[in-house]
């Protein structure tokens, strides 16, 4: 099975046609996807202030990412779900739009840098969990929110491009309605 | 309203503003990463009044940790809010969306300066009236409706119906 034939199952599903069709399904997901993504971002950024010693520096470590963490987590569950609900409706146009492809890069590393923090960064975490972190730490905390804001910027890119990416020749001029 | 809206899409900054388009896209850009730091900053504050985060601290503290982070942000993302209203007036003046969401903006700024003077002005040790977690957790709701309606301007009438001021 190809990827195009993928793509093209997931857009002809009912779940798409669901969305494309039904007023106002898109533009309630798709708001909803743009709170989940600020939220995300919101919450990521305590913890990786605190990473960088920026805030929070009398608390622990520990104790800021599993306050914090969770609410997090709901969010971006959220921006799962209605993000995946926004692709079905036009998965080959949003699989081909370079703003979607490094938004999807940037969410790649954004794990990345989390697992890499959680595998080998945060082992010895016992001796600065009150402290100053380590350059190691203060990195994944600087990646962290460069990664988190890259995201929302390109996820509202892709908005930009209408899902589509192409030049417009020079002296056509397109007019959008404001609905 | 929509008169005024027009005239003022005439003017010379709407002008400037509308007709450069990576200036929108840029105010876009910071308005929306802002929108993510007064919303993060914004609910942890009316959280900590609920008792549902850092209760082991005192709301002194954690206002001390939020505050400067909300206004800083609020700030910036009013300027490029108001920069955006002026660059295309008729869309954001028409929108019912902008008005709810200019109104919840208004209520939460208020209603999180009166949960700081409850605070300041109760005994240390006492927490929170049920009225001001009542007041907190209205809080939470608007900063999250807030987010949501600031993509729904967009899409007014299909949100609203004939309650849409576009009708």
């Amino acid at each position: 099975m190809s990827v195009q034939s993928i793509l093209e199952s997931i857009q002809g599903s009912a779940l798409a046609s669901f969305m494309r069709d039904t007023n106002p399904a898109m533009q309630i997901v798709e708001a909803t996807h743009v709170l989940a993504a600020v939220m995300v971002l919101g919450t990521v950024l305590i913890v990786d202030l605190r990473l960088l010693a920026l805030a929070d520096s009398a608390r622990a470590l520990t104790r800021v990412s599993r306050e914090t963490l969770p609410l997090t987590w709901v969010a971006f569950g959220l921006a799962v779900i209605t993000g995946s609900l926004m692709f079905t409706t036009s998965a080959q146009t949003y699989f081909g739009n370079p703003a979607f492809q490094w938004k999807a890069l940037a969410l790649l590393a954004a794990g990345l840098n989390m697992a890499v923090f959680q595998s080998f960064t945060a082992r010895g975490i016992a001796t600065w969990d009150l402290g100053k972190p380590t350059p190691a730490a203060r990195a994944a905390g600087l990646a962290s929110i460069v990664l988190w804001a890259a995201v929302v910027l390109l996820g509202r890119w892709i908005g930009f491009t209408k899902g589509y990416d192409f030049t417009i020749p020079p002296g056509v001029e397109l007019v959008f309605p404001a609905d | 309203v929509r008169a005024f809206a027009e005239w003022l899409y005439g003017t010379a900054p709407s002008v400037a503003i509308h007709s450069t388009v990576w200036l929108v896209r840029l105010l876009q850009a910071v308005h929306l990463l802002t929108a993510g730091v007064v919303l993060g900053s914004g609910v942890m504050i009316a959280l900590r009044a609920v008792g549902w985060q850092r209760a082991d601290e005192p709301f002194a503290t954690v206002w001390k940790r939020f505050a400067p982070w909300l206004a800083s942000s609020l700030a910036v993302m009013v300027a490029t809010g108001i920069a955006q209203t002026l660059g295309d007036p008729v869309r954001e003046f028409t929108a019912t969306s902008y008005w709810v969401k200019l109104a919840l903006l208004l209520g939460c700024v208020a209603g999180t300066l009166l949960l700081n003077r409850a605070a300041r002005r109760a005994p240390a040790a006492t927490d929170f009236s049920s009225t001001a977690k009542l007041v907190a957790g209205g809080l939470i709701l608007s900063w999250l409706a807030i987010a949501l309606l600031g993509r729904m301007i967009g899409y007014d009438l299909a949100i609203w119906g004939s309650w849409s001021l576009r009708t």
